[in-house]
């Protein structure tokens, strides 16, 4: 979905047959109890893991089925992934959300991510990688880059003056990101790694990889404002700009 | 008739917006300066500068204002080539003044633009160019914004913590494979608001601290100075490409207390601190004893999170303002004491003088020397690589006007 239309091999957790770039979205409430049948339909091995909870590690054969039961008793997110040939595995697109939450806030879900077009090529190849030479070339928001992620209704925020709204951020990549809103501060209400955040007002939030963070913006102007990664390479694709990490917030 | 009802009209409403007005600003936005690195070498640079005779540098003139005050800034683009803008990074401006040009306006060559804001919370901000904003950043076209307190006191914000110094560290990097021609200066059709631009590859090779690097930092005097029991405020700011690491000398007790122009909820104390592109945080610092070292600031590759750069900023806690030697023609100050690999001489010279300064072991024996130097009067920072030295006690000698002045007794440690 870059401008430039390039493609690359991609792994993802679909809940249908069907391939999708973006991942299946897990929505719960609190304590409620979930159950996963996790199918390997590839011809290698794959794993599951959800990160920082315990005893969910699983390996998976080809063609073999596992099957994971968790629950969370207090709202948050975590990120689910491909344990398996860490972190090649999960960096070629297998790592989802997993939002436990019953507020009744406007959510939208941002599943950050960067890409090195030759690094997908490799891996799916089983070409070795060194990641201290990774240098990313595209950069996605649930597998979407500029414009085409305003398209994405899950993503794209819209709301009106004083809407409560949560965005789910979780970084599936390996890089760290540096999201940047116009327009507004916002709150972190969640963060998985910096608990200590919580609370703070920024307009600028780092993400590390594998790290998810809910932010709470209660916007108090109208317009349409861009968020983008301020890491400014970040918003290319392809080594063109503008594409990459960069949608717009519309408050009417 | 009509006409004449119409004037009256635009007078008013003139007349009305300039009375508001607080402070006004002037930003000449330019696409041919020039650049000095580390390395002696020149870059060709975008930027911003506050006076048509003044030629732009990075970062651009630092702008600051007090909480509530109504601002103006008159941006001039005299630059061909692509259009400016300027984004006022985390003032949260409404739409039309927020400089990205497909959702507010851009500035041609040889036109006119105004943003109208009112300064927010106090705290520490960014402005830069949003047009092709990956070429026109790292071309330099950004610089800081302090809003001060309502009342423009060395207070965090209202209510917040009083301070007696301040330091900005405002974290950039420059690939100058980017600065050339071939980049800067891309295609952009004048009819279009959204510019397709081809990015290279990033990997600098300079690592800037307000604009500086190595020993452009210790020339250019960005340094803490204080002594104990002061409070002093860092503001660190990046709009970089890189992470920051910024590692602060426990000794200096350090607290960061805001981001992003907002008090945190609760102080964190810690003595390292990230701040990634875009990001801004304040920190008060007070240290309890004297002491010399410096803050250290790493500069980490987003992707692998690898330390590519490292810069440092001097930290002398008490030792600024007490020369080790001060006569009539010459003051000298060395610092710190004791060092490590590397040793600074401060000297303000009120009369021509030549001066040469040597370095001498418990013996007598010369075993450094500064050569011999002409200076006119004006205020000298010499920094002085000490690695070959062995650990141990040296006498810092000053040979002028004709005398050997035996200024004082440092240990390499």
């Amino acid at each position: 979905m870059a401008v430039d239309s390039s493609q690359f091999p991609y792994y993802s957790f679909n809940e249908s047959a069907n391939f999708q770039a973006e991942n299946k979205r897990i929505i719960i409430a609190p304590n409620d109890s979930l159950f996963l049948m996790i199918i390997n339909t590839d011809s290698i091995t794959h794993g599951f893991n959800i990160k920082n909870y315990v005893g969910v590690n699983r390996t998976i054969l080809a063609g073999d089925t596992a099957y994971v039961s968790c629950s969370f008793s207090v709202s948050g997110m975590h990120i689910y992934y491909d344990s398996y040939n860490y972190p090649n595995n999960r960096y070629m697109g297998l790592s989802g959300m997993i939002v436990v939450e019953n507020s009744t806030a406007s959510k939208f879900f941002w599943n950050i991510k960067e890409h090195q077009k030759l690094w997908n090529k490799f891996i799916s190849t089983g070409t070795a990688v060194t990641w201290q030479n990774y240098y990313p070339d595209y950069f996605t928001i649930n597998g979407k880059s500029n414009p085409h992620i305003n398209s994405d209704t899950t993503a794209r925020v819209i709301g009106k003056l004083g809407d409560t709204i949560r965005i789910y951020i979780a970084n599936t990549g390996q890089s760290v990101h540096s999201l940047h809103f116009h327009g507004y501060h916002s709150s972190i209400i969640y963060s998985s790694k910096h608990p200590i955040h919580v609370g703070r007002l920024k307009d600028t939030f780092s993400v590390y990889r594998m790290e998810s963070l809910i932010l709470e913006l209660i916007p108090d102007q109208k317009g349409e404002y861009p968020v983008h990664d301020h890491n400014l390479v970040a918003v290319s694709g392809g080594h063109i700009y503008p594409n990459g990490m960069f949608l717009t917030i519309l408050i009417q | 008739m009509r006409k004449i009802v119409i004037f009256f009209l635009l007078i008013l409403l003139e007349l009305h917006s300039v009375a508001q007005i607080d402070q006004s600003i002037l930003l000449i936005a330019r696409n041919s300066g020039t650049k000095q690195l580390a390395d002696s070498s020149n870059i060709r640079i975008f930027g911003f500068a506050n006076s048509l005779s003044s030629q732009p540098n990075v970062p651009g003139p630092t702008l600051t204002m007090n909480e509530g005050d109504s601002i103006k800034i008159h941006l001039w683009n005299v630059s061909q080539g692509a259009p400016h803008t300027i984004h006022l990074h985390g003032l949260d401006v409404d739409q039309q003044n927020d400089g990205v040009p497909h959702l507010s306006f851009d500035v041609a060559h040889q036109d006119h633009g105004f943003y109208y804001f009112k300064a927010p919370h106090a705290g520490t901000y960014l402005y830069h160019c949003h047009v092709a904003s990956t070429v026109h950043v790292q071309a330099g076209m950004y610089g800081l914004i302090i809003v001060k307190p309502p009342d423009g006191s060395n207070t965090t914000w209202s209510g917040g913590y009083s301070f007696d110094t301040e330091l900005s560290l405002f974290m950039s990097e420059i690939d100058t494979t980017w600065h050339t021609d071939s980049v800067l200066l891309h295609p952009h059709d004048t009819s279009m608001t959204v510019h397709i631009v081809s990015i290279p590859d990033y990997n600098p090779q300079f690592f800037l601290v307000n604009g500086y690097s190595d020993q452009q930092i210790i020339e250019n005097q960005i340094e803490l100075n204080t002594d104990q029991n002061k409070i002093s405020y860092l503001r660190l700011a990046n709009i970089g490409y890189y992470g920051n690491r910024v590692i602060i000398p426990s000794q200096l007790n350090a607290r960061i207390v805001s981001s992003d122009g907002r008090p945190l909820p609760q102080l964190e104390y810690s003595d390292t601190i990230y701040v990634y592109p875009g990001e801004r945080y304040g920190v008060i610092v007070d240290p309890q004893s004297d002491f010399s070292d410096s803050i250290r600031i790493e500069y980490l590759n987003m992707n692998n999170l690898l330390v590519k750069g490292v810069e440092k900023v001097a930290v002398n806690v008490g030792v600024v303002g007490l020369p080790d030697f001060e006569n009539k023609h010459i003051t000298i100050q060395v610092f710190p004491n004791p060092f490590k690999d590397r040793l600074y001489i401060k000297m303000i010279i009120n009369k021509s003088s030549k001066v040469q300064i040597n370095i001498k072991d418990v013996n007598g024996k010369l075993v450094q020397q500064v050569a011999e130097k002409k200076y006119t009067p004006g205020e000298y920072k010499l920094s002085i690589e000490n690695n070959a030295l062995i650990k141990g006690t040296y006498f810092i000698t000053v040979f002028t006007n004709k005398k050997e002045l035996i200024i004082k007794k440092i240990i390499k440690q």
